[in-house]
C-alpha cells in the first residue's frame, strides 16, 4: 500500500479537491468519517473527470459530496495481494483505503503491479479446495479404470502436485508469521550486539 | 482545448505476442499505467494492455505471468481519439464509455490521453463549458446566443 494519503471533507468543493490532487500527484483523496459510526469515502480521478468535466460542470460550484462514493470498500492491511486483486476485479474498483483502527494507507492497482510479487510468485487461489476436486476426481477415475491404470496413477499425481503447492505456500506465510521477536529485534538494530553474533 | 495539447506523447508499444511478464517490466520500466498494442498490418485496429487488465485478469486470478500472453488480456480493437476532439468530449466519452485512457491516433500514433491528463492539464476548473457554452460557441449567430449578448 500506499502510505502517504491525503483527506478531504465532503463539503469542500470538487475544485479544492483538485487542487489537492494536482499538488500532491494523487489519484484519490479520502473522505474521512464524520463521526465514529460515519463510513469512509472516496474520491477519485475517475470520480471528477467523469461526473464534473464530462459534463462541462463548475467544478468551483460542486462538492466533494455530490461526487464522491461513500461507504467504500476498505481493505484488511493482512489480506493477500492476491485477495486484493481479486477484490478489486470482482468490484470493479482500483483503490481503496486500507484501515484498521484508523486510515493506515491507500492501496491501488498500480500498488499490485509494481510492489507485489505476483510475477515472480504466483500465488493460485483457493489450493485446498482444488485438492478436494481433484482428490474427487481421482478417487472416481481409480474406480473407473482400476487402480493399476495409468490414469489413476495421473490423477493422484495432480493431486500430489496441488498438494505440494499448498504446503509450500503455507510454510512461506509461516516463516513470515513467526519470526521471533529476536529476529524482528534484529532485523530493525542490524548492529545491535546480539545480533552480530549470528553474523559470525 | 484539444486532446493533443493535453495527450502524453511518450507512448511506448508492446507486441500482442509479449508476455504479460515482459509487459509489466516495460511499464515499470517507464512508469506507465498501460502499453499500445500496435496494427500488425495495415487496416488491423489498434489494441490496449492496461494495469487494470494485468490486475484483474491475471493478479487477480494467481495466473503465471511469464505464462500469459498480451493478447489474452489486452483490449483491440480499443476506443482511439482524435487528436482535434475537445477535452470535455474527451471527458464524456470516457465517461460514457467507461475508460480512462485511449491512444491519440491520426494517421498513425500521437500520444496517449487518460483521465489524469483531463484533470491535470486541461482548463476544465477555470473553465468549465457547459452544453449551452459549447452551443453557442459553435453557433455565435443562433437566436438563443445572441440574447445572452
Amino acid at each position: 500500500m500506499t502510505q502517504e494519503v491525503v483527506t478531504i471533507s465532503g463539503s469542500a468543493t470538487v475544485a479544492e479537491a483538485v487542487k489537492r490532487l494536482k499538488d500532491k500527484g494523487l489519484r484519490a483523496l479520502i473522505v474521512e468519517p464524520r463521526h465514529s459510526s460515519d463510513p469512509y469515502g472516496i474520491v477519485s480521478e475517475t470520480d471528477i473527470v467523469y461526473k464534473v468535466a464530462a459534463y462541462g460542470h463548475d467544478p468551483k460550484a460542486m462538492h466533494v459530496y455530490e461526487i464522491m462514493t461513500k461507504p467504500c470498500i476498505v481493505i484488511n492491511p493482512d489480506l493477500g495481494v492476491e485477495y486484493v486483486a481479486r477484490l478489486f476485479a470482482q468490484s470493479r474498483i482500483r483503490r481503496a483505503p486500507v484501515i484498521q483502527g484508523g486510515l493506515l494507507g491507500i492501496i491501488s492497482t498500480s500498488d499490485i503491479l509494481r510492489k507485489s510479487d505476483f510475477i515472480e510468485k504466483p500465488k493460485p487461489l483457493f489450493l485446498e479446495d482444488r485438492i478436494d476436486v481433484a482428490r474427487a476426481e481421482a478417487r472416481t477415475i481409480c474406480k473407473e479404470k482400476g487402480e493399476t491404470s495409468p490414469d489413476c496413477a495421473a490423477a493422484w499425481d495432480i493431486v500430489e502436485e496441488l498438494q505440494m503447492a499448498a504446503s509450500d505456500q503455507r510454510s512461506k506465510e509461516k516463516e513470515v508469521a513467526e519470526k521471533s521477536s529476536f529476529e524482528v529485534y534484529c532485523d530493525n538494530n542490524p548492529n545491535a550486539k546480539e545480533c552480530r553474533i549470528h553474523d559470525d | 482545448m484539444q486532446a493533443k495539447e493535453i495527450m502524453t506523447k511518450d507512448v511506448v508499444t508492446v507486441s500482442g505476442s509479449a508476455t504479460i511478464s515482459d509487459a509489466v517490466a516495460t511499464m515499470k520500466a517507464k512508469g506507465l499505467r498501460a502499453l499500445i498494442v500496435e496494427p500488425r498490418y495495415h487496416g488491423d485496429p489498434y489494441g490496449i494492455v492496461t494495469e487494470t487488465d494485468v490486475v484483474y485478469k491475471v493478479a487477480a486470478h494467481g495466473l503465471d505471468p511469464k505464462k500469459m500472453h498480451v493478447y489474452e488480456i489486452m483490449t483491440k480493437p480499443c476506443l482511439v481519439v482524435n487528436p482535434e476532439l475537445g477535452a470535455e468530449y474527451v471527458a464524456r466519452l470516457f465517461a460514457n464509455t467507461h475508460i480512462r485512457r485511449a491512444p491519440v491516433i491520426q494517421k498513425g500514433l500521437l500520444g496517449i490521453i487518460s483521465i489524469s491528463d483531463i484533470l491535470r492539464k486541461s482548463d476544465f476548473v477555470e473553465n468549465p463549458k457547459s452544453d449551452f457554452d459549447r452551443y453557442c460557441k459553435e453557433n455565435p449567430g443562433a437566436r438563443e446566443a445572441r440574447i445572452y449578448d
